[in-house]
């Protein structure tokens, strides 16, 4: 895990843009883009997680706890959903 | 709270929607003061309830819903509140205006379904609830300028503490005397004319005349509920023309269902601007530390675990001397009934039916309070959710998600509620087997036949210098028997008749807060009512049957001229009697400040040897005054064998032993057998019904207090002690597996709209039971045999 980390984080050096799950713990980014079966998408969306807003990793694995507006939510996706964040330092 | 309930055509009917957890139940028992059940975390609500309120003359009826993040609802309590925001539901009629509450803490998401409202075009009105949490982060709202904005009244509020209630009144009646508002527009013009399309394609195929708001739901909600609703007229032509509709928006750049979530928070930003203000800094709060602990994959996992047994051994120490405490009164209450009424059947009744069979279930009520202050404490501090986050990791393995779980904690308490908040869960077929699963999960009715069975056949031994008692742990392990069995069962419906892949978990965490006090109390009141109005009435009744089966046809008359000469010998040996129960009393109190000793016998033989000194002079004296007492006892004698008969001769005797044969390898007499079989409907039965068998078909003396001694001193007709561990136990695993509760069936039937469901319960339970009783049953006697010979 920690090695897949590494890697997404140098081939993404530029844009910082990672997957959400490879957030550290207290780690922050903004939300790029949600991506997945469009059902389960607009559920995240209504629930809060939309491109735009800034989470932050509570407790990383699976299922994770972030935090959106102080907020808490805790998450486990399918395997066909991915969330992008830009990470914000 | 007693409600006026004014004539219907004057009310004005209103819902409250929003947001799960933002305090709509909270206002709503506020508003209305009629209690709607609260708790901390989303989902408590799960269906709808009515209240009326009356201010400046108008009277409101107010509608509480359950919490949804969106008018397209995908689960079945989602479903509730947006069928009466539509007006779709008969009993609730149409809808005058809403109340929107939000957590005025987390703003911008809970304006997403505030948005969705809008559109509806109905007066509205915005609460901002949880404005003390807002004001703690140092949010900064200004409602006046958000109000002009939305042209709507805007109300900062804190329901919790009742503050501005007044305000939302009002609020609400004057929104109640305004005309339908133009919605604000989000959407291109294309989304509109294809609404306006599909309208008249309707009109000419479904021969429907249906608003436009319910039209754009319809092309946003891809694979939505409303799609199979509103297309019933003629599916196959309007879910081509619906698909075909969402086809040409997509390759206009509409791209439904993406460009709702887009549209809203995008006028959302729009709308906020300027309107509030979040301070960068984020404050470390208790939410933080407690969570690095509680959500902690060993720790959390720990601390659930120690949680759990805590409630236990508190209750156990708690509540057991309080039972027996009510157990005299019992006992008492039993005895000054009996010496008002002449020996007949009408004392029999109300001694033998009455007393000792709603009694001896309410000598729990003690427990039954504890055990629902402890649920209704978790229950509102916010630590459900993240139990059930704790929880998805082992409910995966078995297909299921963290979702589920919270139903299944709450069918701790009763299956019922618990089964009810399955409503939550998206997935059907999730659903279905948390329904399934949800009656082996151990209720509050259960308990008093763990209490009874384990507070009689246990030892009391203890460690840790008294914190952690044997019988705590018998309580523990038996309630979570049942959840254990649980895992396989729902693993097995999950690869066959519900094979499903693992569902996603999203779940909201709401922050710790000190329990509300009156929440709580209001809880336990709430269940201990309950309790007491059931023994009154369901279990009454079943008492009275059980008593007249048991009582008549015999002839008692015999019977009856025993009690009188019991009566007239007590009166007699009065004095002896008195002084027999003070030396039998000083006698027990010895024994227990003195505990069982650990050390070696060298250091403490003094001690011991005093105490065995003691102990014969008061022997001496019971032995002594037992000669004395020698024609009462025989008298007893003569009752317990008349009436042993007696009982035998009864209906409820010869039916006993028609069907003893199927109990025996359980290791039960055809009393327990009766016993459980007349708890089928209701489990709490078994309690009462073993109260009135051996109040009637007494092994009594003058010392016998309660079910409990009756039990000790039950025997077979050979002499052996009927029960023992091994029995104790197959009684108690027969009850933690068996669905023994007609409600629960019923609500089964409602909730899956088909009897087979409970059926199919009710049959793989039972099954489940008897096979569970005979391996306790058993593998008990075995493991006992085996530790007393090694
Ligand atoms: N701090 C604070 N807490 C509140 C306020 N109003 C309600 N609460 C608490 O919020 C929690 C949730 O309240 P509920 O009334 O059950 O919420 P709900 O919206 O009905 O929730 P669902 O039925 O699950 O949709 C409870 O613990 C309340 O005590 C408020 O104004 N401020
Ligand atoms: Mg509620």
């Amino acid at each position: 895990m920690r090695f897949l980390r590494k890697v997404a984080r140098m081939s993404s050096a530029i844009s910082q843009t990672l997957p959400l799950e490879l957030l550290a713990t207290g780690e922050q980014g903004t939300v790029i883009e949600v991506d997945g079966d469009p059902n389960l998408v607009i559920r995240l969306e209504e629930i809060g997680l939309h491109s735009g807003v800034v989470v932050r990793m509570i407790q990383p694995g699976s299922p994770c706890i972030l935090e959106i507006n102080h907020q808490r939510y805790s998450f486990r996706f399918d395997e066909s959903t991915q969330v992008f964040v830009d990470l914000t330092p | 709270m007693v409600e006026k309930v004014p004539s219907q055509h004057l009310a004005r009917t209103v819902a409250v929607i929003g947001n799960p957890n933002t305090g709509k139940s909270t206002l709503f028992s506020a508003l209305t003061g009629v209690h709607s059940r609260i708790g901390n975390y989303p989902g408590v609500t799960v269906e709808k309830k009515l209240g009326w309120f009356e201010f400046e003359g108008q009277s409101v009826r107010l509608v509480d819903l359950p919490g949804t993040y969106s008018l397209s609802p995908r689960s079945i309590d989602e479903m509730v509140s947006v069928d009466v925001l539509l007006g779709r539901q008969p009993d609730v009629g149409p809808i005058d205006a809403v109340v929107c509450i939000t957590d005025a803490s987390n703003l911008e998401r809970n304006l997403y379904v505030v948005s969705q409202v809008l559109d509806l075009g109905l007066p509205t009105v915005l609460v901002l609830n949880m404005w003390d949490v807002a004001v703690d982060r140092g949010i900064q709202i200004d409602p006046v300028e958000l109000a002009r904005r939305l042209e709507i009244a805007v109300i900062p509020c804190e329901a919790h503490r009742r503050r501005q209630l007044d305000e939302v009144r009002r609020g609400i009646i004057q929104a109640c005397q305004l005309p339908q508002r133009t919605p604000p527009d989000l959407f291109p013009q294309t989304f509109h004319e294809e609404a306006r399309q599909l309208q008249t394609a309707f009109q000419q195929f479904g021969n429907q005349n249906l608003p436009i708001y319910l039209i754009e739901r319809l092309l946003l909600d891809v694979g939505g509920q409303l799609e199979t609703a509103l297309t019933k007229p003629n599916p196959a032509e309007l879910l081509t023309r619906l698909k075909a509709a969402r086809e040409r928006l997509a390759t206009a750049g509409c791209r439904v269902p993406g460009i709702e979530a887009k549209l809203r928070y995008g006028w959302i930003k729009q709308l906020m601007q300027g309107v509030m203000t979040v301070p960068d800094k984020r404050p470390a709060t208790v939410t933080d530390t407690l969570d690095r602990w509680l959500t902690h994959k060993f720790w959390g996992l720990l601390a659930f675990c120690l949680t759990m047994f805590l409630v236990f051994q508190s209750i156990s120490t708690v509540a057991e001397p309080l039972m027996k405490f009510f157990e005299v009164g019992q006992k008492q209450v039993g005895g000054w009934v009996g010496s008002l009424l002449a020996p007949g059947p009408l004392r029999s009744l109300i001694v033998d039916g009455v007393i000792a069979g709603v009694g001896g279930i309410l000598v729990f009520l003690p427990q039954i309070c504890l055990l629902f202050l402890f649920i209704a404490l978790l229950e509102d501090c916010g630590y459900m959710a993240r139990a059930a986050f704790l929880m998805d990791k082992l409910m995966t393995k078995v297909g299921l998600s963290g979702k589920s779980f919270v139903p299944l904690m709450s069918s701790f308490a009763c299956a019922i509620p618990g089964i009810m908040a399955t409503r939550t869960i998206e997935n059907r077929r999730d659903r279905m087997v948390t329904i399934l699963i949800a009656p082996l999960m151990s209720c509050s009715a259960r308990a008093p036949v763990y209490w009874l069975m384990v507070a009689a056949f246990f030892p009391t031994v203890s460690w840790a210098g008294g914190w952690v008692t044997l019988h705590a742990i018998m309580m523990f392990v038996m309630t979570f028997f049942g959840a254990v069995v649980a895992i396989p069962i729902a693993w097995l419906l999950k690869k066959t008749l519900f094979k499903s892949e693992t569902p996603p978990f999203v779940m909201e965490l709401p922050a710790y807060k000190w329990p509300s006090p009156g929440i709580v109390l209001h809880r336990v009141f709430d269940r201990a009512s309950a309790f007491v109005l059931r023994a009154g009435t369901l279990i009454l009744a079943t008492s009275i049957l059980i008593w007249s089966a048991s009582y008549f046809p015999s002839d008692h008359r015999a019977e009856q001229q025993v009690l009188v000469q019991i009566q007239q010998a007590e009166d007699q040996f009065s004095s002896q009697l008195e002084q027999k129960s003070q030396l039998r009393s000083r006698r027990e109190l010895l024994l227990e400040d003195q505990p069982v000793p650990v050390q070696s016998a060298a250091e403490s033989s003094a001690p011991i040897e005093a105490l065995a000194a003691q102990l014969a002079e008061l022997d001496a004296q019971l032995a002594e005054l037992d000669t004395q007492l020698q024609p009462l006892h025989e008298l007893f004698e003569t009752r317990n064998q008349i009436s042993e008969r007696l009982l035998a001769d009864s209906y409820l005797g010869r039916f006993g032993k028609w069907i003893e044969p199927v109990v025996k390898p359980l290791g039960w007499d055809w009393r327990i057998g009766v016993g459980v079989l007349a708890s089928f409907p209701a489990r709490e039965v078994i309690v009462a019904t073993l109260g009135t068998i051996y109040s009637l078909g007494g092994d009594v003396d003058e010392n016998s207090q309660g079910l409990q001694s009756a039990l000790k001193s039950a025997t077979w007709p050979d002499g052996r002690p009927v029960y023992s561990i091994p029995v104790a136990m197959s009684i108690m695993v027969f009850f933690a597996l068996c669905a023994q509760c007609a409600s629960t069936l019923m609500v089964i039937r409602r909730e899956t709209n088909h009897w087979g469901w409970a059926l199919f319960t009710f049959v793989y339970m039972t099954l489940l039971a008897y096979i569970g009783a005979w391996i306790a049953f058993n593998a008990t006697g075995w493991l006992m045999t085996f530790s007393g010979n090694s």
